[in-house]
């Protein structure tokens, strides 16, 4: 495979098709995964992988394309909300097919990827001692537990009830 | 738990030195499609969360504070410490270690500091292990600890989409019949990470951690350990 993604760091017509190329292969993989997972319709979960991926193009060509320094992650945010606001003449028609789309399907399509590169930081990883391994790992824990505690406080206290 | 799984075969392949076909090259080419791979993953947070974005702006007040909970990576300075970190206690302690705050670090002590030796620490490791270890820590705390199901679903927007996903897939499956909300949560509370939290590192998180740090350092600092010294 050629370099698929260097071509990508300004936005030529060739990145943009390699892009809509990774995406395609990418929604392929999770709609068969939801298909297997979840027995949802193919077509229907395709169609929901088509928004979601079209959501990300543009968020990612609008990050290359306009001058602020926004991360793609912000774009992409703000249409999905957009779009499927209560209200919105595409809420009906995205809410629908993008429903067929298991987020488990996506994220384990995903964390996948995530297992190649992480293999690429293994050597930098192995160089570091077993004191940053400890520390690493209290602070992801202290990071999710504080946000649990203090949002289960607030929701206490606010009074919203255990669902 | 097929997420561990996928993630530990990913890893496999690209280690197994008998598999050639998933190398350097196919790993960089990976690497550079998880951006694309995250925009379809955090568009379809962000779908949740229009749709529910009647409950956001009425859970608003518990979204905003639990940004605030993150501060709790303070805590483990004075282990840091006692670890016989030094300056670098500071990069490592004051928030997750992710890109946007490895930005902030690097661009407040300079490239070549101690401080930003240990937040690229944290992000190193919390790339190889944070996804692994992020997963088998929600499972765990679902079963042990009695929250509210949206305190769970708002604490997995930690910041960093790999470990967001990784905790949103235990939480879903602990609460049936909550997926859209717990995915609005989650998928708001990350974006919220991402945009007001790099503003608490910048303004409440590191001169905190550099406050604590002048106050523990001389108390139960330790001898700056020589191993240590030749791992960084």
């Amino acid at each position: 495979m050629p370099d698929l993604i260097d071509g990508s760091e300004n936005v030529s017509v060739h990145g943009i098709f390699n892009w809509i190329l990774l995406l395609i292969i990418f929604s392929i993989i999770t709609v068969i995964g939801n298909y297997l997972g979840y027995k949802h319709p193919m077509t229907d979960s395709l169609i929901g992988m088509g928004i979601l991926s079209l959501i990300t193009l543009i968020g990612v060509w609008l990050e290359r394309e306009l001058p602020f320094n926004i991360s793609s992650i912000l774009y992409i945010s703000v249409i999905g909300i957009l779009i499927a606001f209560p209200g919105m003449p595409t809420s009906e028609f995205v809410l629908y097919y993008v429903s067929h789309v298991e987020l488990l399907s996506i994220v384990t399509v995903f964390l996948a990827y995530v297992g190649i590169g992480m293999g690429k930081s293994w050597d930098e990883f192995k160089a570091l001692g077993w004191r940053a391994v400890v520390i690493t790992i209290l602070v992801i824990a202290a990071t999710y537990y504080g946000a649990a505690i203090v949002a289960h406080i607030v929701l206490v206290l606010t009074g919203v009830p255990a669902v | 738990m097929p997420l561990i799984y996928t993630i530990i075969l990913g890893l496999v392949f690209y280690l197994a030195k008998p598999i050639k076909w998933i190398q350097r090259k196919q790993a960089r080419i990976a690497e550079g499609a998880m951006m694309l791979f995250i925009g379809v993953l955090i568009a379809k947070l962000a779908v949740s969360s229009g749709q529910s974005i009647s409950l956001i702006f009425k859970m608003g007040p518990a979204l905003i504070l639990q940004e605030l909970g993150h501060l709790a990576t303070i805590l483990v300075l004075p282990i840091a410490l006692l670890l016989g970190f030094k300056k670098e206690a500071i990069g490592m302690t004051n928030s997750i270690g992710r890109e946007p705050n490895v930005a902030v670090v690097v661009d407040k002590y300079g490239f070549n500091s101690a401080e930003s030796r240990g937040v690229f620490a944290i992000f190193i490791i919390g790339t190889v292990i944070g996804t692994i270890f992020i997963s088998f820590l929600v499972t765990f705390s679902l079963s042990f600890l009695p929250l509210h199901p949206y305190a769970f679903a708002m604490a997995s927007g930690v910041g960093s989409a790999s470990m967001n996903a990784a905790a949103i897939g235990p939480t879903l499956a602990a609460f049936p019949g909550l997926e859209t909300q717990i995915e609005a949560f989650a998928g708001f509370s990350n974006l919220l990470s991402f945009c007001v939290g790099i503003y608490i590192v910048i303004f409440v998180a590191l001169p905190l951690t550099e406050k604590i740090y002048d106050w523990l350092e001389p108390k139960i600092g330790r001898e700056a350990l020589v191993p240590e010294t030749e791992d960084e």
